[in-house]
């Protein structure tokens, strides 16, 4: 079913007409979204605002990245960072300027905050004195992103960096009426090297529909010193992607493809159509497996060894059976229980041994997994239970430089979500920050970021791509 | 080894080389070339001839000159495309054939003449009429191609224009935007462009061109001897009087960018043995060169600031030690543009993977006589021209290196570096 709403919001005149009315019906905005493979320069002549609290560290990795995807930093007060975007404006054109040489009615395509420095509770304030002039111009589709540490030194400035996340949750509900997005990425010592790639993915329409939540940027999976590439980050990678024939697998096949991996689309036998037609539209490999079976493990790994190693992982396939526990038969409990988690765990455990070094795993929870909802005990635990397997999984293979995440869709335009009731499918609608539902390209996308070399400094990790509909949590 | 080079004047667009095409000019200088060298019609094995905008009837330009010229009909030739690089590009080709031991005698160079470009019928037009070219015109398929051709509003021939295919900019919006970028000012570009045309009025006055200029004689019978588009009277003042062209409140002009010009270009190369068998005097060698492309999203015509540290490393030398440096300068924000490049650090560090920057250009070593601002842009010939004065300047000024550095339409970066043979 299509998104009335949305297609209404589409239309200039339709839109006036219905504001006009004076309706309480929020018109969600469009996305703006990027098509076909990553860009050097994801972020062209993109007007950037960048503040920081004093002491922040982080001001060289923030005009690197900026500069070199192409955007134009624009500087808030009398900044002290201001030197470190000398060399890098220079070097690719973009020099750094004053917020006061952007128009005052110009709008803003982001706002960086380096909150790295900040130390105490009154440091807090700069929050309010950069946000309060600027929430207000931040355009369409536009990114708030702030940066702090996992944890301060003391309880005092523990709170402050603490502060950050109720901060930036509050401001995707706030600006995700107009389409954009805010979230906070926490660096931790050392890993500082590792921020360029997530600070690009998050400012780039590529991450259209993840909002209102923390990330973790680490430096405990092994990687080399290499500069990640910006475009066809997977070239001469083999990708394994469960559950390809349609939906968030089939869209996440087509963009690993995309960016150069070989794919082997993996789905039921009864799904040999689309698996097959979508294999051959990519030049990947099709594999029809039934996860449930006891040979599937060894059937997987034998295609992969015949492919000659394995890079990324993406256990996306999955099942609903939503009862509510009462009437819900032992059967259905099972089925469940051992397609979401149990053949995931499985599929792994098979693979574990044939993954090279910088492999990637992506595993998809849900929403559900980590809210829980009526009717999906099952499938919440299964979906819980992935979160657990990351984080248990990824110090294991740190040391081979391999990164272990989970990815939570919240309400995405699927087969699935069509078949929702109407009033509960508005209800998912518009109970997002960003007013609409996802698709299963916003969800490929950031698996296609977690599956990138780009993407070492996160692992262990949940990547939500709900449009910030969780409530509280 | 470059033994001579010659060129026609370079005069502007819809001027006095208005019916002389593409090929006419190239035989102008080609002729003149073989005539001041002394050059038997046999002697030459090859000819290599670049170009922008091909003749469509006629689009291998050199086989035709050769044709025209009355060479043996053995004298094998091509024709390439490298946008404002072409030229250059022909030459380095000779050089390299010449190096293989394919050929021991070669004309490199090129020609354009814009006022000869062809106005093109778009492809809708040819589709649609392909029919009735090719088949039988009765009512009904004159019909059916009229059918095709509605809405007729995009059917209309499309005046030509110098913008990139993929991003449809023009090069002077690119030029605008690496300005801005960059911080080159108005008035820095002003002050390039009026030295440019000072240069090259001084060159000629002195009749430092003469032995690399050969008068040509027009369709009316009227003989040009003389570049027509050089001003020795203009000035930074006169020239801020200009409105920019592509942005309201831009700073690139008619004056501070390269006109559109006609005329050719062509050097005479030969293998060493030969040239002393003939009994010439070689006057330069290319040491290395190098081509590169950048992204036409990006700066579109920064390409000379990743190809000159190319070269350089290519022939193991740095820029401080090189005598002279001549860069085509499709527009002074450009050539301030990659001046600016070469002599940053961060730009090194980032772009180049080098520690220290490419280095700075001494300005008395820059252009020495003048460039494409006031000398004219004949696009293919630009690159001979280029050579032929930097082979003569190190014989006559005793220097030993010459830089060349050429930027061009979609992306392409030039560079080479001649060496003077004693």
């Amino acid at each position: 079913m299509s998104d009335v709403l949305l297609q209404i919001g589409k239309n200039a005149q339709a839109r006036a007409f219905v504001n006009a009315l004076g309706l309480p019906i929020p018109l969600p905005v469009p996305l703006r979204r990027a098509r076909g493979p990553w860009r050097e320069r994801p972020l062209a002549d993109a007007s950037v605002v960048v503040g920081a609290s004093a002491g922040a560290e982080l001001a060289p990795v923030i005009a690197e990245t900026l500069a070199a995807a192409g955007a134009n930093a624009y500087l808030t007060g009398a900044d002290s960072s201001a030197s470190a975007f000398a060399a890098p404006g220079e070097a690719y054109g973009r020099p750094a300027r004053a917020l006061a040489a952007l128009g005052e009615s110009e709008r803003v395509a982001g706002v960086v905050f380096d909150a790295t420095g900040l130390e105490d509770v009154a440091g807090l304030r700069a929050l309010y004195e950069t946000f309060h002039p600027l929430v207000s111009r931040i355009a369409r589709s536009g990114r708030v992103l702030v940066l702090g540490r996992p944890s301060g030194k003391g309880p005092a400035a523990s709170a402050a960096q603490a502060a950050l996340e109720g901060f930036v949750r509050s401001v995707a509900k706030e600006i995700g009426r107009g389409g954009a997005t805010a979230n906070l990425v926490r660096v931790e010592k050392g890993a500082e090297a590792r921020l360029g790639p997530v600070l690009r993915f998050l400012l780039s329409p590529r991450s259209a529909f993840v909002t209102a939540q923390p990330f973790v940027v680490d430096a405990r999976t092994k990687a080399d010193g290499d500069k990640p590439p910006f475009v066809r980050p997977l070239e001469k990678k083999v990708a394994v992607v469960t559950g390809a024939a349609r939906g968030i697998g089939a869209a996440t096949a087509r963009r690993l493809a995309e960016e150069g991996a070989h794919v082997v689309c993996l789905d039921r036998p009864g799904d040999d159509g689309p698996t097959s037609q979508l294999a051959r539209s990519i030049q990947g490999t099709a594999l029809l497996v039934d996860l449930g079976a006891d040979d599937a493990p060894s059937r997987i790994a034998d295609v992969v060894r015949g492919l000659g190693g394995l890079d990324v992982v993406v256990h996306n396939a999955g099942i609903t059976r939503d009862k509510t526990l009462g009437r819900m038969s032992e059967k259905q409990w099972d089925e469940v229980i051992a397609v979401n988690l149990g053949a995931v765990v499985r599929t792994h455990e098979a693979l574990e041994p044939l993954l090279r070094e910088g492999g990637r795993v992506v595993c998809l929870s849900s929403i559900a997994g980590i809210a829980g909802n009526v009717g999906q005990s099952a499938y919440a635990a299964s979906k819980a239970g992935i979160l657990g397997f990351v984080a248990g999984l990824a110090g294991a293979l740190a040391e081979r430089g391999i990164t272990v995440n989970a990815v939570a869709p919240g309400f995405i335009e699927t087969r699935l979500t069509a078949a929702i009731p109407v009033a509960v499918r508005e209800a998912g609608r518009r109970l997002a920050a960003l007013g609409q539902g996802g698709l299963p390209e916003d969800v490929a996308e950031v698996i296609t970021f977690l599956a990138s070399p780009g993407a070492a400094g996160i692992t262990g990790r949940t990547v939500r791509v709900c449009g910030g509909a969780l409530i509280g949590a | 080894m470059v033994v001579d080079g010659l060129r026609t004047p370079f005069v502007k667009a819809f001027t006095d080389f208005t019916k002389l095409d593409t090929i006419a000019l190239g035989v102008a200088a080609a002729r003149g070339l073989l005539k001041k060298a002394n050059l038997g019609r046999r002697d030459v094995e090859s000819i290599v001839w670049g170009g922008v905008i091909l003749p469509g009837t006629a689009p291998n330009v050199g086989r035709e000159i050769a044709l025209d010229l009355g060479l043996d009909p053995a004298c094998e030739a091509m024709t390439v495309t490298r946008a404002c690089a072409s030229g250059l590009q022909a030459v380095t080709l000779a050089a390299a054939a010449i190096e293989r031991g394919e050929a021991d005698v070669v004309i490199a160079g090129g020609s354009d003449s814009t006022s000869n470009a062809e106005i093109k019928l778009p492809q809708k037009v040819v589709h649609a009429l392909a029919p009735l070219a090719l088949g039988k015109a009765d009512p009904k398929a004159i019909l059916g191609a009229v059918g095709k051709l509605a809405p007729f509003t995009d059917i209309l021939p499309t005046r030509p224009k110098i913008a990139e295919r993929t991003t449809g900019e023009v090069m002077g919006e690119a030029a605008e935007k690496m300005a801005r970028r960059n911080e080159i000012s108005r008035a820095a570009q002003d002050a390039f462009a009026a030295r440019s045309h000072h240069r090259a009025a001084a060159a000629m006055a002195s009749g430092r061109f003469d032995d690399e200029v050969t008068p040509v004689e027009t369709s009316e019978g009227k003989w040009v001897h003389a570049d027509g588009l050089v001003r020795a009277d203009t000035s930074e003042e006169k020239l801020a009087k200009l409105r920019p062209v592509f942005a309201k409140d831009g700073t690139v002009t008619a004056g501070n960018a390269s006109p559109l010009t006609d005329g050719a270009a062509a050097v005479l190369l030969m293998s060493e043995e030969k040239a002393r068998a003939l009994g010439y005097r070689p006057r330069a060698a290319f040491s290395s060169w190098a081509y590169v492309g950048v992204d036409p999203a990006d700066q579109l015509l920064m390409g000379p600031a990743l190809a000159i540290p190319k070269v350089l490393d290519r022939a193991g030398r740095s820029l401080a030690e090189i005598d002279l440096v001549d860069l085509h300068e499709a527009f002074a924000a450009q050539v301030l543009c990659v001046l600016k490049m070469l002599g940053s650090t961060a730009f090194a560090r980032e772009r180049l993977g080098k520690a220290a920057a490419v280095g700075e250009v001494d300005p008395a070593r820059l252009n020495v006589h003048g460039g494409s601002i006031a000398l004219g842009h004949p696009f293919g010939a630009t690159g001979a021209r280029m050579v032929t004065t930097m082979a003569n300047e190190l014989v006559r000024s005793d220097k030993q290196t010459a830089l060349l550095g050429i930027c061009a339409a979609g992306g392409l970066g030039a560079a080479a570096l001649l060496e003077r043979i004693d």
